[in-house]
Parts: structure tokens; sequence; C-alpha cells
């Protein structure tokens, strides 16, 4: 497995293959859109996505906690899928294994009750600051400052000579804006514009590749 | 009244219209009051309808002697029709009939575009006779008490069975027949099918293999004999027509002339594209044609279309460009020549269109091939033979669709609820499942309740319920409704409307050439050219623009491959190439090309296989000639790029055509070496064709009907908006979670045995390569892309395999960047 490494305002992040990012200064791991009670959300509605998936997700999650030890947990939104489901009991089980603090910065999918999270003890807030830096769910783009978000589950189309041409989800750094891709089994991505300056950082099962 | 005097009846009404029955006629009425089951083969236009509706009158009047005043209400036969354009032509000939001989039975018809209101009525009070799709007869099986509903039908007509035959839809109609068996027992039931290969099993199908109602049929055929004239449309400097293509505009000015010594004149192209493309251009050229010429595709809406259809045959148009929106229905006698714009892929498609031509009696059908590129003239040659053989393509029936068995028994659970002891023998009486295990209907039944083959805590999984006394049923409201909004089998793309922001409907397209297109782009649809404005839930408001360029959606499909025959004879045609005579004037106008292909490679004979190997900016290419069609190519394609890549990591990029395949690769191939290790043999195919399938993007795009058939995604419905925004999600995912977590799934499986069956057709390529092993191979390093490969190595729809580290081939790339 390789990690990528990266600065932001002589700040140290590494880059993990899973999605995540881990910053050091900070002991902070970010994860980014992992849609928890999606798969369940989907059952529920008659469409019959397979349940290892689910716990595809917690293994991720426990591996990439394992791997940092960080002292804190940031979500950077849609943690949760949808409304309350059976997974909340397994997501519950899991916040009472974790050591680390969680923070979850609120999402658009994310329509659970406060209440429900601030009984597991995550912290619920719309954004934080450190720093220079803010971090979001949904991208913005702020004078001075530095924003680092999710919501986009970001990917790019990569060509090659002889008519090659396939699409990984990546990280994808701005000037002024980072964006991780989604941390979650049961997610699509979004296939970005990408610009002239950007750093991209593609994401495979074993390695994080700089592209540009 | 004995048959004869019941038969009097009918052949007097016939006098009365100045008609005399035909032998086919006469012989199905008999057949029918015989209580038989059947199918008739008999071409659009020959008075089929009338075969089949006379029997089913005639044969009320024998049961009902006091009908005049004593009828009884309720459906008493059901007529199936694949396309619901088809339905009003269908009704009218009924009521002529009826109303003729002054019998009180009424005709319905209930599809899609059938009013609500009138659907309520309907569910009240049932007409005689109803018009129908298979869709819409599978609404009424996942309506309650469909049993009290259809429980005095003595027939079932399923018109045009040829076009659902070969289709999932004919998997629907298989299981819906296989209970209006069981809920109707006076059921007869027949089919009426267009000449195909395979008459015999179509028949088979239909009644169910081994049934009662299959060793009580008959098979009779119209033997209408129709005369066909092909003609080719030879460019008049050959040196200038191009090598690739698809569109055939070069040909343009030539169609002109034919198009003004005609009545009326059909224009048939392969994709809607090409239909936008060829009626623009020729208004543009020829600006006096407009008001004159028209289009006709399946994303027009209904009403222009059925205008276009009304202008036909009141003859006010000289030309229609189509698609195959009008291959079937009722005739247009002023249609006196067709035209098939590039290869039609199939000689039964090629002959149906030509019948669309010269309707009256004693009169022949014309049809003028439009070849798109130079290659094409061979196969305007060979369709010219094949027409004469009448070298029909059979229509493979599909096996063990459980993707369409799992959509059925949600249906049955919708509406009464059903007992699976009570429906297995039901299914496995048809066809399609004339195979299932006990397992597998124990799998689907685990699937359709529980989500998965065994119980897990926690889940939430909810469709069928099984209740106290093992009844399965759907007791929620929701599902039932999405399950209602979902029934078919005719997966497409996410349908969006397109509307003119002042309002005014324009038709419908696809969301992913949408989803190309950003607010002020300018796109041709429905004859114009028209601007986004803006998407929003599931419309595209447009304004017109008078900018000229525009891009042309290019919608998918109208992708078709030759059968065996016609590979067979496109072949033969080739090899005369090399002879000294016997060349159709077509092989003669390809002469100069022929010579260039000599020059620098060689036009292959009936004991050789030719590789050719050369080298462009593109990359390596190698290309194989099989002449084989499309299908076999691509999997044979993908069985050599695989086993290419088991020597060393490599990457290709496959293309295919009807006459050979293409592997290009950033690396050169080692054909030494490939020949050295005999990958052509025919050992381990089935394996390695399945491994090279993993690596591939086939199977994947399979799934998509798969899953969205058997509910597993939910596609709602245009201009009904669902609140399913939490529910939406790729196939394209779902497909990777089930080969990631769940690759025994049965439905991830069917991806695989279709693709198997019906895309790589297995047979045909274990025939193929049988035929590859008597020939010398012969290898060409050639300088530059020869005449014959041009069309390959040109073509953008292409299959991917790789046995590169995906780090490593990410490596080698770059980001596409922003134009």
């Amino acid at each position: 497995m390789e990690t990528a490494n990266l600065y932001i305002d002589t700040q140290n992040f590494e880059l993990h293959p899973s999605g995540a990012m881990y910053w050091r200064e900070q002991n902070l791991l970010l994860i980014a859109d992992v849609h928890l009670g999606k798969v369940t959300h989907f059952r529920k509605h008659g469409s019959a996505v397979p349940q290892s998936v689910i716990a595809e997700n917690f293994d991720q999650l426990n591996e990439v906690n394992a791997y940092f030890q960080p002292k804190t947990i940031c979500f950077l939104g849609d943690l949760f899928h949808s409304y309350l489901n059976n997974e909340w009991i397994l997501f519950s089980e899991w916040v009472k294994s974790m050591s680390a603090k969680i923070i979850l910065i609120e999402g658009n999918h994310d329509v659970i009750s406060p209440l429900k999270y601030e009984e597991l003890k995550i912290e619920v807030v719309d954004e934080l600051m450190v720093n220079t830096l803010f971090l979001t769910h949904h991208p913005e783009i702020r004078d001075g400052l530095f924003n680092i978000a999710g919501h986009i589950h970001p990917g790019i189309r990569l060509r090659g000579i002889a008519k090659q041409s396939l699409t990984v989800s990546c990280f994808v750094k701005k000037s002024n804006q980072l964006i991780l891709p989604s941390f979650g089994s049961f997610t699509g991505k979004h296939i970005m514009d990408v610009e002239e300056g950007d750093q991209i950082f593609a994401v495979t099962d074993d390695e994080v590749i700089r592209i540009q | 009244m004995n048959r004869k005097e019941l038969q009097h009846i009918a052949a007097d009404w016939f006098e009365t219209q100045g008609w005399t029955p035909f032998a086919f006629q006469k012989q199905t009425w008999t057949a029918f009051l015989q209580g038989k089951h059947g199918l008739l083969n008999a071409p659009t236009g020959s008075g089929k309808t009338y075969a089949l509706w006379v029997g089913i009158v005639l044969d009320y009047i024998k049961r009902n002697p006091n009908y005049a005043s004593k009828h009884k209400k309720g459906l008493k036969a059901i007529w199936i029709t694949p396309l619901k354009a088809l339905s009003i032509e269908i009704k009218q000939a009924a009521e002529r009939f009826v109303e003729g001989i002054d019998v009180p039975l009424t005709v319905g018809i209930r599809t899609g575009d059938t009013e609500q209101k009138v659907r309520t009525a309907q569910k009240r009070s049932m007409p005689d006779l109803l018009i129908t799709t298979p869709e819409s007869l599978h609404l009424l099986l996942a309506s309650k008490d469909y049993d009290k509903m259809f429980k005095d039908v003595t027939a079932i007509v399923v018109d045009e069975w040829h076009e659902l035959l070969g289709s999932k839809r004919g998997v629907q109609m298989e299981l819906g027949i296989s209970r209006l068996k069981t809920v109707a027992p006076k059921l007869r039931i027949w089919g009426i099918s267009a000449t195909i290969g395979n008459l015999d099993q179509a028949k088979e199908v239909l009644l169910g293999p081994q049934s009662e109602a299959f060793k009580n049929s008959v098979l009779i055929k119209a033997n209408i004999a129709k005369k066909i004239k092909v003609k080719s449309i030879i460019p008049k400097k050959m040196e200038t027509f191009p090598w690739r293509g698809h569109l055939g505009l070069h040909l343009l000015d030539e169609v002109v002339p034919i198009i003004k010594n005609s009545r009326t004149t059909l224009l048939f192209t392969n994709t809607r594209a090409q239909c936008e493309i060829w009626f623009q251009k020729i208004l543009e050229r020829y600006p006096e044609f407009a008001g004159e010429i028209a289009m006709h595709h399946g994303s027009i809406n209904k009403e222009t279309r059925i205008w276009v259809e009304h202008a036909i045959r009141d003859e006010v148009l000289k030309a229609v460009v189509c698609t195959s929106s009008l291959d079937l229905g009722v005739d247009f006698a002023p249609v006196e020549t067709i035209i098939q714009i590039g290869g039609p892929k199939g000689v039964a498609r090629f002959m149906q269109r030509a019948g669309r031509s010269g309707h009256q009696p004693g009169k022949e059908s014309v049809i003028y091939f439009l070849p798109t590129h130079a290659i094409e003239l061979i196969e305007a040659s060979a369709l010219q033979k094949a027409v004469v053989k009448k070298e029909i393509e059979d229509r493979i029936p599909y096996l063990n669709c459980f993707d369409v068995l799992v959509q059925f028994l949600t249906t049955l659970a919708v509406s009464n609820g059903f007992y699976p002891k009570d429906i297995f023998p039901e299914i496995k009486s048809t066809f399609c499942f004339q195979t299932l295990t006990e397992e597998e209907y124990q799998w689907v039944l685990n699937f359709i309740t529980i989500g998965a083959q065994s119980l897990q805590a926690y889940d939430e999984y909810k469709t069928v319920e099984i209740e106290a006394d093992g009844k399965f049923k759907v007791n929620s409201r929701g599902v039932a409704m999405r399950h209602r909004l979902q029934i078919g089998t005719i997966v497409s793309d996410a349908i969006m409307t397109v509307k003119y922001l002042k309002g005014g409907y324009l038709g419908s397209i696809e969301e992913w050439f949408i989803s190309k297109l950003k607010p002020g782009d300018v796109f041709t649809f429905a004859g114009r050219n028209l601007e986004l404005f803006k998407v929003k839930n599931m419309q595209v408001l447009v304004k017109k623009s008078s900018q000229k360029t525009a891009k042309v959606p290019s919608w998918m499909g109208g992708r078709m491959s030759f059968s065996s025959e016609m590979s067979e004879l496109l072949r033969e045609e080739l090899y005369l190439a090399n002879a000294s005579s016997g060349k159709s004037k077509e092989l003669k106008a390809l002469s100069h090309i022929f010579e260039r292909q000599q020059r620098e490679s060689i036009i292959p004979g009936p004991d050789q296989f030719l590789i050719e190997t050369f080298k462009t900016r593109e990359g390596y290419h190698a290309i194989f000639y099989p002449f084989e069609g499309r299908f076999v190519h691509e999997a044979l394609g993908s069985l050599l790029a695989y086993r290419i890549s088991l020597l060393s990591p490599i990457s290709f990029s496959i293309a295919f055509n009807d006459y050979g395949f293409e592997l290009l690769s950033d690396q050169q191939i080692d054909m030494q070496q490939v020949l050295d290790n005999d990958l052509f043999t025919t050992r381990f195919l089935h394996s390695d064709l399945r491994k090279s399938l993993n690596a591939t993007e086939m199977a994947r795009r399979k799934f998509r009907d798969i899953a969205v058939i058997s509910g597993l995604v939910f596609t709602g419905y245009p201009d009904k908006m669902l609140k399913s925004k939490h529910l939406q999600s790729s196939s394209q995912l779902f497909f990777n979670v089930f080969r990631d977590y769940e690759p025994d799934n049965l439905l991830f499986q069917r991806a695989f045995t279709e693709t198997f069956a019906h895309q790589l057709e297995e047979g045909r390529l274990q025939q193929a390569m049988e035929r590859i092993a008597t020939q010398n191979i012969i290898w060409k390093d050639c300088k530059k892309p020869t005449p014959f490969s041009f069309p390959i190595i040109t073509d953008r729809l292409r299959e991917k395999l790789s046995s590169e580290k995906l780090a490593d081939r990410i490596k080698k790339m770059r980001v596409q960047l922003e134009k």
C-alpha cells in the first residue's frame, strides 16, 4: 500500500488509497461521503443490493483508522445517506468501538437529527475552521482561506495512446481548495473537468498516484 | 350453425366488400373453429387480421347462437401488438367486420397511451376484444382479480410474433400466456409472424413445448410470393467515394431523381441520428422539397408521427426519411420505392423493408441499396443473392431469463398473490423456463422475499411478503406502485422530454446525450436546430436557434450483426474479387480498391486467413479478417486479446465490424509468437471466453437491462417525477458491487449467460474457429492502413481489455483537459 504526501500552507497531509486524508500536525483524519445506510435504504425499497457491502464500509473505516490512529476523525458530510434505518445500529456500535473523537460536518444527505449524533457523542457542525483552512461539505471559495470539501465524488477520465481510456476516483487540489473522493463502497463518481494547474491524485486499490 | 354455414357468413361479407378470401384466411377460420391453436405465417398487409378475427367472431356466434338478444358482456379475446401505433388500424379492421355482419362485439384499446379515465371505465366493463401490448397485458395481471377478468377469454392473438420472439418481450408473453392458460380454460393461442428462419420453433415457443396446445396446433402459411427488385446505387466516381463512414451523404444527389420518379419513397436509415442528418441535408441542398418530405423515428412525438403516417397514406409526401419505426404496420399504398441507406445487416429486415413498397396486386417491390462506404458495395452484391435465395435469419428465443421471472412473480404478488407450488408447473411449461430447477426457483423466491439467499440481522428488505398460509403477496402500496411503473422489458436510458421554453412538446431524448451538453449549446432534434436553455425535472427546455452547425444526437443501437448465412454469402462475394469473371457490377465498381488492397496486402481466397499489421500515429494495429459478422468478431477479438494478454502485460482497444476486427495497442504484438502459440485454438474456448468477458465491458452493458427488468434499478417514468432521488444509482455501480460482493447472484450471472448466447453466439464462434483452423494464415506486415482495414480502424465504438496493473496504466496516461 502506498500513500501520497501533500503540503497545504506548510501543513502535512497524507492521502490514503481508501480516499481518506490524514492531517499530521492536527492528528486528524478526514473522510468524505461514506453514505452509510444507502444499501439498507435501497433494500428497504425493494432493490436487493448485496448486504456484504455494508460490512465493507465499516471494514474500510477500521482499516484506515488503524493505519493512522488519529486523535480526531472528521466526516466531511454525507455520512449517512438517508433517513434512520437499521444501519444506524451498526454505526452506533462502530462509534462506541472508536477511541477517536468524531466530528460531522453536515452534508445535504445528512437528514438525521443532530440529537441522534449527540447521543453518540458526535459533534455536528456546519463547517470547521482550523488555522487558515476551513472544512465544509459543499466546496466553497473564500478569500484568503483554503477549503477542504467533499460532496462532488470526483473522478477523472484519463487518455493514453492507442485509444486507451479509463476513469478513476481522485483527490483534486486547486490553488485554494482540495476535494476528497467519496469513501463509501456503494457510491458513484462524477467525472470532473480538469483545469490547467489542478493537482490530481488518482486512487487505486493500493496506491495513490499523482497524475499532474 | 355448422362450420360451413358459419364460414358462409364471412364469405358473404367479404363479397360485399368486393374481396375474395385467401386460402390461408379460410384455413385459419377452419382451424380456429376446430379449436386448434397455431401460428399464421403471413406478411404485413396481406389480410392477416381478418384471418384470425373472423375466426374468433364465427366461434363466438357458434357458441352463442342467441347473441343478438343474449349478449354477455366481458372480455372474450385479446390481441397483442408489439407497437401501440398499430392498434388503431387493428381496431378499425375488427370493427368493420362485426358492424358489417351486425354482431354486438365491442373493440377497445389499452396501451401506454390510453387515458386514465378510459382505463378505469375498461376495468369496470371490459370490451369484448381488447387490443393491447405485452406490457399492458402484464399491467392487467398486476391488478386485483385479474383472474375474473380473463376467465371467459377464448382467444389470444399475438401479432408480429417474430418481433417479440427474439427479445425479452417474448419471454414476457410466454409467461403471460402460461398464466392465462390456467385462468382462461377455453383459451386458444395464436401467433402471426412474418417469415423467419425458425417458424416451427416460433410456434413451439408461443404455445409451450410439449403442451396440450402445441399438440393440437397448426402452422398455416400464406405463401404470398412477392417479387423484390434490388438495385444498388453505384457512385459515378468511385475514386472519390470514401473508404469509411456510415452516413452515405456522398450519394445524396443520386437519391433525388429516384424520389422524383416515384409516387412516394421511404428512405430507411439505421439510426435516428442518421435519419435527422439525412432529412436536414436533403432540405438544405434541395429546398424545393420543403413540405413534401418528412421524418419519422421513435423519438419524435406521437402526434407528428401519426400525422406523417396519414400524410403518406394520403399521398401528400414525396419522401419520408425514417428508421425501423416504419418497419411494421399498415399498408402505405402510395409507396412505390424504398431506399435503404447503409447495410441493413439482415436479410429479413431488408426484405421486410422492400415489402413496404409496391402493395398493389401484381406490382413488384423496388428497393435501392445506398452504400455508405466503398466496401459496403460487397454487401450490396451479397444482399441481392440473399434475397433471391431467401436466406432469412432465425430469431433466437431467450432461455432462463431470471430477470423477467423476478418481475413476473412480483407482478402476480402485487395483484392476487400466489402460491409458489401452483405457479411452478406453469412457469416450467414455457419454452424459456423448461429447464428451470427447483433450486433456481427457490433462489428467485428468496430473492423477491428477502433480497438475498439467507436472512441477515437488521435487514429491512421488503417487497414480497409470505403470508401465514404461504401466499406470496405484496402488501405495501409503495412497492406495488413502483413495480407497476417498472413493468416491461424494454430498457432504455432515462428518457427526458424535449419542450420549448414557451411550451410545446417536441419529443423525447436519451438523458446521456443531454448530459453532454451545456446550456447554450445547439443540437439538432426533430429536424430543427435547438438551443439548450436548461434541464429541469426530467424536462429539456429549448429555444429555437438560427445557428447552422449543431450537434446531432447519436443514438446508440442499430448495431446489428450479419447472420451466418449472410456472412457466408459475403465471403463468397469477396472471394469473387480474385476471380477473373462472374463479378457483379458492384464488384466491378470496386476494382480500383481491390487493386490497391492487392498491392498493399492481399485479397484472401477461400483457403486463406488474412492478418495485417501496421503502425500509425495511434499505435500498433493488428487487423484480422474472418468475415464472420460483427458479433463473432466481437467474441473472437476479445478472446484473442485475452490470450495475447496472458503472454505479457498489455492493453488493447478492440474494434470490429462485419468483415474483421482490430487489436490496437501502444506496444507491438509479437505476431510470430501469437502464431507459434496457436492462439486460434478451440481448446479451452469456453473458459477463455468467460475470462475475457470479465475483462471487458460487454457483460456490464448487458447487466443494465437485467438490473432494470428485475427491479434492482428504479428508473421511474418521464413526466412523473417521483421522489426517487435517494434511490438513484447507476447500473454500473450495481454491477461493481455484485462483482465484488455477490458474484454468484443469478441475476449477475445472467449478464454473462446472455452475452454468451445472444451477443457472442458461442456456437457460431466455435464453427468460425474450426473453419479458420483449415485455412492458411497469411500475415502481412504493411506500411500503412489498407483499404479493407479502413472502416475498422476508424470505428469509434470500442471494447477494452488489459492485463496491465491499473497503476501502471494510469502512469502512462494523461488527464483529458477541458477544451
